[in-house]
């Protein structure tokens, strides 16, 4: 085992170290160097830090900033790098996105709220809000009041062109107009309102008869700001707002808050609460990828397979509202474990669900996945090379189908993870038929995870007391979780208020759509929908 | 066997009787024109609700139930809707073209119905080239589907509409095909001889190899010319919203939905006519007694029966598979389906020459 | 000629799979369906009993509730869904002052079902009731006044 802290001082010598008992190694770096650093904290074979988990955009009150989250697949260690824009009035920052592809969309986040501007990032357009939005919201002194802040009419214009900064020879930096669509192009506009879009994304899709040259994604249609609200939230308030993020792993994202808050805290949890969560985050998967299955079925053409997952998938929501009282928004979790006791009823229901599945199953891969025209259209398309997976951020199952070994419960195990027996799905082909079946495998997966669980369940309380009012100690604290689509993360900084100073949710989705560009391009019309079919993205978790 | 032609011979006398020829003969046009739109219509509404109950039980759903007892006023309720909505006209399209497409498409699903041989003497236009007439206007509905997505000035109709071109084309070499197999074997091309020359026995026993793989292909090719799922492209939902008819509206919608489903039975009914005897009882040689009852169940049940079989399993293709991508469409045409027609053919035209066939 | 095996091979399997997925619609063509005739089952219609419906706040045959009027929940509500209005009143014989209720309004349309409000009352004096019929005309249908005088 190296020491990290000395490797890095060696690598980046500007470094400062800031000192934390039990976190992450945290590194503050002049905005000059952050570039070069972060090149070599990537490339260096000691350190291989080659997963950009989460790049945060911070306003300081004097100053802004962005916080990058590295973590190395290979030791599984995790790097906080910080860095501030020298000049509040303008602030610009050097862009890693020829580092990790990932930090593309990231930095035009960041741009959006905070108005850094990134020297050399391609595309530096605003990403979930209105062109034509004036003022960076997430900064602190930003004024909401409704004059300054005026509810837009009229049609937005979708611009060809976008600005971006280069540094030229000499090393200045300038400002260039990059073309996105020549005039000559056959631009199609998939989405907003499109059945395959899963919600309000909108594709702007450059054709070439059948053959897609090139898709430039809009998000921002479903922007809530709930990054923003949160900051006037309590902490048990935010945990509202998070089932509303990725609402097919409502409990998930849930259960990230919770343990980002209690860790923060110090609370030790009960092992009950532990398994019931396990218990209720598998539940999770298992509808999110019945909704997959049943999603893209229906994306294919084929409606029948649609109606049977549906059809089992009820039964996962009859579970779960006997116990949480509700079937897509759970609002289960609380900060200390969980809201109400498992209902009677519930450990032989699920049983009976473990037995009831595998036929239904059998019958999912009879009449879709054997099927020669659903293999043929899925087998070899929109390709996502191991490389390519890594450096976008792509985690959960379409990480997995690129034979990324991504999953948070085996890198990082929380709550009886540890103590479960179960395969981590991992195919190498890295296309769509293997996203498809990294799915349909994991559902098998969870089935047995749920079987070890769910006779176990110790005695215990469901949660432990907690103050009424929930102040969080001054500092900065990170956690992560395997949700249905992906690695959940959820930063927080305190400044030891009841609300929290920022939150940012590491969207898990928001990689997912950033590959659509590079699977996409070169395929046909048909792909796309493919494509997004097992990429498998939801859009409220794109947007936030 | 009842022969219906008995009813149309006393009609047409009757009407000689106090009118002059022309006039009767006029008289005659416009019975036939009305008789033959009210069956299209009905026919539309009966298949519009079928699919929608068969559609729902492969789907374990029940369908329609709450208009009517069983939900079987559904589709007049539809059909009232349809005809009341607003026809919408887009900005930009060609205002012409836009409103003549729909017409097309649906003067050539009228005119293919006119051909099919319904029950023993129930025939309306039934001449020398029958089957080729019906091959010729079925394939005019193209036009207007290809107009229909030009004129929208949308870009999703308009590549439906390209789309539907390709598929169109590829798809009418296979039915040509096919059925020129099973002419060959028929010796005719007028579609009463077909169904007449079944009476010993249905072209898909009595041609045994061929026919059968005729028959086959002729399913998927006249699913794939009827523009119904696995080879809906042209329309394809989730990725070109509505295809070729996402601009219209109302009973401009209305026609290509109608067409649709005429096609649809259209398909089915060829299939019937050429493969299943038409409105010809089943029949084996030897057993007398057996035939004799058959021949008490009146020609056009089993026409309607047979065509109904035809129809479910159109409905069960489409709602079993996936909808393929444009190549592979392209691939099993020109790939498989058409070089075993070929053979086929071949295959048919030796057993017909060497007098293997039954 | 291992092509032309593929050939055959490939054609043999895509409709061998095309004939098994048949098979598997059909068997479920003639299954039991799973539909529920929701408005007529209403009788029969199982809601969990912990399903979150309308806020309400239950009342005694008295008609007395337990409400203190302490605002504890209006201040939990992410949302601003609960107004609670009240008026100090002065009790004459221990001369203690007191807060009543006056007017306790929830608003429907804008409840998320987070439930912070029934964890937050100290006197459990209110809770989610299991009605879900909730289609009303216009959003000001909605705005409910939960105690009963």
């Amino acid at each position: 085992m190296i020491d990290l802290k000395e490797t890095i001082a060696a690598l980046a010598p500007e470094a400062e170290f800031v000192k934390a008992e039990g976190k992450p190694l945290e590194v503050i770096l002049p905005s000059s160097a952050v570039h070069d650093a972060m090149k070599k904290f990537r490339d260096d074979k000691d350190l291989l830090f080659d997963f950009l988990v989460c790049l945060s955009g911070m306003d300081w009150g004097d100053s802004l900033g962005v916080v990058y989250h590295l973590f190395s697949l290979k030791y599984r260690t995790y790097l906080v790098v910080k860095t501030i824009a020298p000049d509040r009035e303008k602030p610009q920052l050097y862009s890693v996105a020829d580092i990790w592809a990932t930090a593309n969309m990231n930095e035009r986040e960041v741009f959006d709220f905070f108005g850094i501007r990134f020297i050399n990032h391609p595309d530096m357009r605003r990403l979930f809000l209105r062109n034509d939005f004036v003022g960076f919201p997430l900064r602190k002194d930003y004024d909401m009041s409704e004059e300054n802040n005026p509810l837009v009419m009229s049609n937005e214009e979708s611009d060809d062109m976008t600005p971006v900064l280069v540094t030229n020879e000499k090393g200045e930096v300038e400002e260039k107009q990059k073309v996105l669509f020549e005039d000559s192009e056959y631009v199609v506009n998939i989405g907003p309102q499109h059945p395959a879009t899963h919600g309000v994304l909108h594709f702007r899709t450059s054709l070439e008869g059948e053959i897609i040259k090139k898709v430039d994604v809009h998000c921002g249609y479903i922007h809530r700001g709930i990054e923003k609200m949160a900051e006037s939230l309590t902490y048990p308030q935010i945990l509202g707002y998070t089932d509303r993020l990725d609402y097919l792993s409502a409990h998930q994202n849930r259960h990230a808050v919770c343990m980002c808050v209690e860790e923060a805290l110090g609370l030790e949890i009960p092992d009950r609460v532990k398994y019931i969560r396990t218990i209720m985050d598998e539940l999770s998967r298992l509808q999110s990828h019945f909704l997959f299955y049943s999603c893209l079925c229906m994306d294919m053409g084929a409606l029948t397979p649609f109606f049977y997952g549906f059809r089992d998938r009820e039964k996962i929501l009859d579970l779960f509202e006997e116990t949480t009282g509700g079937r897509l928004i759970q609002n289960y979790n609380v900060i200390g474990g969980v809201m109400a006791d498992i209902h009677p009823d519930f450990v032989a229901g699920v049983k009976k669900f473990i037995k009831y599945l595998p036929p239904m199953l059998k019958e999912y891969h009879d009449v879709f996945t054997g099927n020669v025209i659903a293999t043929q259209r899925l087998k070899g398309v929109g390709v996502l090379s191991k490389e390519n997976a890594i450096s976008y951020g792509v985690t959960g199952p379409s990480g997995r189908a690129s034979g990324v070994s991504c999953d948070i419960r085996k890198l990082a195990p929380y709550g009886v993870y540890d103590k479960v027996d179960f395969k981590e799905i991992i195919y190498t082909e890295g296309d769509s038929f293997a996203r498809y079946m990294v799915r349909m495998d994991e559902i098998l997966e969870s089935l047995h995870i749920l079987e070890q669980l769910i006779d176990n369940i110790p005695a215990g309380d469901y949660a432990v007391k907690t103050k009424p009012i929930i102040r969080l100690p001054e500092g900065s604290f990170f956690k992560m979780v395997e949700a249905g689509r992906g690695a959940f993360g959820v930063y927080i900084e305190s400044k030891g208020d009841k609300t929290p100073y920022r939150l940012k949710f590491r969207s898990s989705c928001l990689p997912l759509v950033s590959v659509v560009d590079l699977l996409a391009s070169g395929a046909k019309i048909a792909d796309l929908i493919a494509i997004g079919g097992t990429l498998d993205y939801v859009v409220p978790d794109i947007d936030r | 066997m009842f022969d219906f032609a008995v009813v149309t011979q006393w009609v047409d006398t009757l009407l000689r009787s106090f009118l002059p020829d022309q006039a009767a003969l006029l008289v005659e046009f416009l019975l036939v024109g009305l008789c033959l739109l009210t069956a299209y219509a009905l026919i539309a509404l009966a298949l519009i609700y079928g699919e929608r109950k068969i559609c729902a039980w492969f789907q374990c759903r029940l369908g329609p139930n709450r208009v009517g007892p069983y939900g079987l006023i559904q589709p007049v309720a539809d059909m009232i809707k349809m005809l009341i909505k607003e026809l919408i006209d887009m900005n930009h399209s060609d205002k012409f073209l836009f409103r003549v497409a729909p017409f097309i498409v649906i003067i050539s699903s009228v005119l293919a119905f006119g051909c099919i041989p319904f029950a023993k003497g129930l025939e309306i236009l039934d001449f020398n080239v029958g089957i080729f007439f019906l091959l010729a206007v079925s394939s005019i509905g193209i036009v207007g589907i290809l107009l229909a997505g030009w004129s929208s000035n949308n870009k999703f109709s308009l590549i439906g509409a390209m789309r539907s071109g390709a598929q169109m084309i590829s798809y009418e070499l296979s039915i040509g095909l096919t059925i020129l197999t099973m002419v060959v074997l028929s010796g005719s091309m007028q579609l009463s001889t077909i169904v007449e020359s079944q009476a010993n026995g249905w072209f898909i026993f009595t041609g045994h190899i061929p026919a059968f793989i005729a028959f086959v292909i002729y399913m998927i090719a006249g699913t794939a010319e009827t523009n119904r799922g696995p080879f809906d492209l042209p329309e394809a939902d989730s990725e070109l919203t509505a295809g070729y008819h996402t601009e219209y509206s109302g009973i401009q919608f209305g026609f290509f939905y109608l067409a649709e489903y005429l096609n649809m039975f259209v398909v089915a009914a060829v299939a019937t006519t050429l493969f299943w005897g038409g409105w010809m009882p089943l029949h084996i040689p030897g057993f007398d007694n057996f035939n004799m009852i058959m021949d008490y169940i009146p020609s056009l049940f089993w026409f309607i029966g047979k065509v109904a079989v035809m129809i479910f399993i159109i409905m069960w293709f489409k709602w079993t598979f996936p909808r393929l991508r444009i190549d592979q469409l392209l691939r099993l045409e020109w790939k498989y389906l058409l070089p075993i027609n070929l053979i086929n053919l071949m295959l048919m035209v030796l057993i017909v020459v060497f007098g293997l066939h039954f | 000629m291992n092509s032309i095996k593929e050939y055959f091979v490939s054609f043999y399997k895509g409709l061998k799979s095309l004939l098994i997925g048949m098979k598997v619609t059909l068997r479920i063509f003639f299954r039991k369906k799973t539909t529920e005739c929701y408005p007529e089952n209403r009788e029969t219609l199982v809601i969990a009993e912990r399903f979150r419906g309308t806020l309400t706040m239950p009342h005694d045959a008295e008609g007395n509730h337990k409400c203190i009027a302490c605002g504890l929940c209006e201040m939990a509500c992410p949302n601003g869904t609960i107004h609670v209005e009240s008026v100090t009143e002065v009790n004459e014989e221990t001369g203690k002052k007191k807060k009543v209720l006056t007017r306790y309004m929830y608003d429907h349309g804008s409840c998320m079902f987070c439930q912070m409000c029934v964890r937050a009352c100290p006197h459990d004096a209110i809770c989610f009731d299991n009605s879900f019929e909730h289609a009303v005309f216009t959003r000001g249908k909605l705005v409910k006044q939960l105690n009963k005088k």
